[in-house]
C-alpha cells in the first residue's frame, strides 16, 4: 500500500441550525492511501458522506486541514477547487446524476470537454472507457432509455475517463438490485486497481465493505474503527 | 472549454426551450428592428435632403465669387462698397487648384441674350463658358452622350429643358404651339445672338456660329436650362457681339466689360473630392478674402435642425430594446432555476467557475445575436414597405439603412444580450455545487 495520498487532521464540520449546533464530522484524523479501497462505513447520519464532501472540497470543514499531496484543499478558492476537481478527482453519486439532454458518450466526454480535450482525441477515449464498463452499444441513448445499472455504469465511465488519481464514491449502488450492486463494485474496484487509482466509496452496506482494503467505521461524526481485510487469510485486522 | 464546444453547448441548450427561446429572441427582434427603423428614417430624413439639394447642383461644388460686394457698416450705419482684396483671376484659379481636396476648378463666364439654331427653329440660351476639361469632375449629369472634354472647342452640352420654337410664330402661338422634337445631338445646330433671327428683320451681318452638340445634360434640376461650352469659344461669341454692338450703337453697354478688362471671372467653381471637406475649403477660401458658398451650407443647416428629431426617434427604438434586454435576464435567470442541479454536476465534473460564466453569457449573446440577424432583415422589408408608403403618398420621409446601421445593430444587440446575461451568469458561476447537485 502507498503512501497517504489525502491527510485528513482534526477535522470538524459543524452545522449552525439556528441556536442549535450540529457536529456533522466531529474531530477526524485520517491518512487515504495511494492506491487503495476505503470504504466509508456508517449510518445515515454518522458523518460519512460530509467527510467525502469535504475530501472533495465540495465542502469547507469548519476546523482542521485536508491536505492533498501537499495542498491544503480547506484553503482554496472556488477557482483553484474546480481546477482540483477536474484534475485530480472523479466522482460516482447513488443518484448518478448524468445530464439529461446528452447522450452516454456526451455525457462520459463531458470533463474532458471542460478540460479542452479536441473531439477527436476524447472520443476515442470516451468509446474505450465506455467498452471497458459494457456499454459500448448503449453510446448513444439517452439516460432515460437506459437501466438504473447502465445509468450508473455511464457515470462511472465519466468518473474514471480522465484517469483522475482519487476517485469518491457517494453510496454508488444504494440504487441498485442485489445482483446489479455486485456488478457495480467489481467494475468500479476493478477500474480503480488497474490504474492504481485511489476509491473512496462511502456506504451504509456492510457487505459492500469486502471489496474494500481497509474500512472506516463512523459513528455521529467521529471513527469508531478502522478495519484492514487481509485477503489471504480472509480475517480482519484491527488497526 | 474550448470556444466551440462552448458554443455547441450553449446552441444546445437554446434549443433544448424552444419557445421560451424564440420569443425572447422574438422581443429583441423588435427591440432592434424599431431601433434601426428609428435610426433609418432620421438618416433618410438627411439623404432626402441631400438628393433633393443634389438636384440643384453638386454638393461638392463650392461657387466662388469675387470678394467686394457691399456691406453694412455699424459704425456709420450706411452700406458701403467693401474693399477689394485679391483679385478672382487666373492666379487665383491657380491657387484654388493646389488646394487640398481640390479636384477640378474652373472659371465662369455666363452669356445672355444668346439663340440656338436648328433648322428653321431657335431657343433661347443662357450659355454657360467652362473650362471643358473639368466639366466631367464638376458633377454635371450629362444623360445622352459626352460631356466637354479637353479638345473640344465648337461643341456644346445642351440642357434637357431647352425648348425650341418657331421664330416665325407670333408670341401667342409659341406658348400654345406643341415644341418641336429636336434631336440636338443629330441635328447641325450654330449660335446667334441676333434675336430677330428666322423673322424677316433679321440682321444679316451676323453670322450664325456652327457647333456641335455633343451631350444632353438632365431635363430636370438648375442645370437643365443651361447651354455648356468651352470659355474660350463662349469668349469668341462675346467679343463679336461686342463688335458688333459697338458697329451699331456707337459704343458697348457698360457693366459686363469691366470685369473683362481687369480680367477678373464673374464666377469660379470647385470641386472637392467629398462632401465632408466642402466646408474645410470653402472656409479656406472664404479666408482669402473671397465670397463663397455652397448647397452643403444648406445641408448642414437642415441637419441642425432635425438633429432633435433623430435623437427623440432614436430614444423611442431604444426604449423597446430595453425591455428586451430585461427579457433576456428574466429568461437567463429562469433556465438558471432550472438548470441548478446540471450546473452543479457540471461544476463538480470538472467545469470550471470560467466555463460556467461563459456558457451562460454566449447563450445570451446568441439570442442577442439571433434577434439582432432577425431585426435586422426585419427592418429591412419594413424600411421597403416604409419607401413604398412614402413615395405612393408623395411624402418626403423616407427610410435608409447604410451598412454600418446593419452592421452596428447586430453587434449592439449581441452586446446588450451580453450585458443583460451577465448577471444571471455571475449568479449561476456562485452556485454552490454541493447544494445543486443535491436540488431536484
Amino acid at each position: 500500500m502507498g503512501e497517504a495520498i489525502i491527510r485528513i487532521r482534526n477535522v470538524k464540520k459543524i452545522y449552525q441550525m439556528g441556536s442549535e449546533s450540529i457536529p456533522a464530522v466531529n474531530g477526524i484524523s485520517l491518512n487515504i492511501r495511494q492506491g487503495e479501497v476505503c470504504c466509508l462505513l456508517g449510518k445515515s447520519g454518522s458523518g460519512k458522506s460530509t467527510l467525502l464532501n469535504l475530501m472533495a472540497g465540495l465542502e469547507k470543514p469548519t476546523e482542521g486541514q485536508i491536505i492533498f499531496h501537499k495542498k491544503h484543499i480547506e484553503r482554496m478558492d472556488e477557482d483553484q477547487l474546480a481546477d482540483f476537481r477536474q484534475k485530480y478527482v472523479g466522482f460516482v453519486f447513488q443518484s448518478y446524476n448524468l445530464l439529461p439532454t446528452l447522450t452516454a458518450m456526451e455525457n462520459v466526454t463531458l470533463p474532458l470537454i471542460f478540460k479542452g480535450v479536441p473531439v477527436k482525441e476524447r472520443n476515442e477515449r470516451a468509446m474505450e472507457i465506455l467498452q471497458a464498463v459494457g456499454l459500448e452499444e448503449r453510446a448513444f441513448h439517452k439516460p432515460h432509455e437506459m437501466s438504473g445499472g447502465q445509468q450508473q455504469r455511464v457515470s462511472i465511465a465519466r468518473a474514471f475517463i480522465n484517469q483522475p488519481p482519487v476517485v469518491f464514491a457517494d453510496e454508488p449502488t444504494g440504487n441498485l438490485d442485489t445482483k446489479t450492486t455486485y456488478e457495480m463494485m467489481d467494475l468500479i474496484t476493478g477500474l480503480a486497481n488497474k490504474n492504481n487509482q485511489t476509491l473512496v466509496i462511502v456506504t451504509h452496506d456492510l457487505e459492500l465493505s469486502e471489496y474494500a482494503d481497509r474500512i472506516v467505521m463512523l459513528q455521529d461524526g467521529k471513527i469508531e474503527k478502522i478495519e484492514k481485510k487481509l485477503t489471504e487469510k480472509g480475517e480482519i485486522q484491527y488497526e | 472549454m474550448n470556444t466551440r464546444d462552448l458554443i455547441d453547448m450553449a446552441v444546445r441548450n437554446l434549443l433544448k426551450r424552444k419557445v421560451r427561446t424564440l420569443l425572447t429572441v422574438l422581443g429583441v427582434v423588435i427591440g432592434t428592428t424599431s431601433i434601426v427603423v428609428m435610426v433609418s428614417i432620421g438618416i433618410g430624413m438627411n439623404v432626402g435632403f441631400a438628393k433633393q439639394l443634389e438636384s440643384w447642383g453638386s454638393l461638392q461644388v463650392i461657387e466662388v465669387y469675387p470678394s467686394g460686394g457691399m456691406s453694412y457698416n455699424e459704425e456709420t450705419g450706411r452700406m458701403k462698397q467693401e474693399k477689394k482684396k485679391d483679385a478672382l483671376d487666373q492666379k487665383a484659379v491657380e491657387t484654388f487648384r493646389q488646394m487640398e481636396y481640390v479636384e477640378a476648378v474652373s472659371p465662369v463666364k455666363n452669356l445672355y441674350g444668346l439663340y440656338l439654331i436648328a433648322g428653321k427653329y431657335m431657343a433661347d440660351a443662357g450659355i454657360m463658358g467652362i473650362e471643358p476639361a473639368t466639366m466631367e469632375a464638376l458633377g454635371y449629369k450629362v444623360e445622352e452622350g459626352r460631356a466637354l472634354s479637353a479638345e473640344d472647342s465648337k461643341a456644346i452640352v445642351v440642357g434637357g429643358a431647352v425648348e425650341f420654337y418657331d421664330p416665325k410664330l407670333s408670341w401667342e402661338a409659341r406658348w400654345s404651339a406643341e415644341p418641336p422634337q429636336i434631336d440636338v445631338l443629330h441635328e447641325k445646330l450654330s449660335i446667334t445672338f441676333d434675336w430677330n433671327y428666322g423673322t424677316r428683320n433679321a440682321d444679316k451681318s451676323i453670322k450664325p456660329i456652327k457647333v456641335e452638340a455633343v451631350g444632353k445634360l438632365s431635363s430636370e434640376g438648375s442645370d437643365s436650362w443651361r447651354v455648356i461650352m468651352p470659355m474660350k469659344e463662349l469668349e469668341k461669341i462675346e467679343k463679336s457681339q461686342k463688335e458688333w454692338e459697338k458697329k451699331k450703337y456707337g459704343s458697348s453697354s457698360a457693366s459686363s466689360t469691366e470685369r473683362n478688362k481687369s480680367k477678373e471671372f464673374e464666377q469660379v467653381l470647385v470641386k472637392v473630392d467629398s462632401m465632408d471637406n466642402v466646408q474645410k475649403v470653402q472656409q479656406q477660401i472664404k479666408d482669402m478674402g473671397f465670397r463663397a458658398s455652397s448647397l452643403s451650407d444648406e445641408l448642414e443647416a437642415m441637419k441642425e435642425t432635425t438633429k432633435m428629431l433623430r435623437l427623440v426617434l432614436g430614444a423611442i427604438g431604444a426604449i423597446s430594446m430595453v425591455v428586451a434586454a430585461i427579457s433576456i435576464t428574466n429568461t437567463m435567470v429562469m433556465a438558471i432555476y432550472e438548470r441548478t442541479r446540471e450546473i452543479g454536476i457540471m461544476k463538480v465534473i470538472g467545469a470550471s467557475l470560467k466555463d460556467i460564466k461563459r456558457l451562460f453569457l454566449t447563450e445570451a449573446a446568441f439570442i442577442g445575436f439571433a434577434g439582432g440577424v432577425i431585426g435586422i432583415i426585419l427592418s429591412f422589408l419594413v424600411s421597403l414597405g416604409v419607401n413604398l408608403v412614402a413615395s405612393r403618398q408623395g411624402s418626403m420621409m423616407q427610410s435608409s439603412i447604410p451598412i454600418w446601421l446593419y452592421l452596428g445593430a447586430v453587434a449592439f444587440s449581441t452586446g446588450i444580450g451580453i450585458l443583460a446575461g451577465y448577471l444571471p451568469a455571475v449568479r449561476a458561476m456562485r452556485l454552490s455545487a454541493l447544494s445543486a447537485i443535491k436540488t431536484e
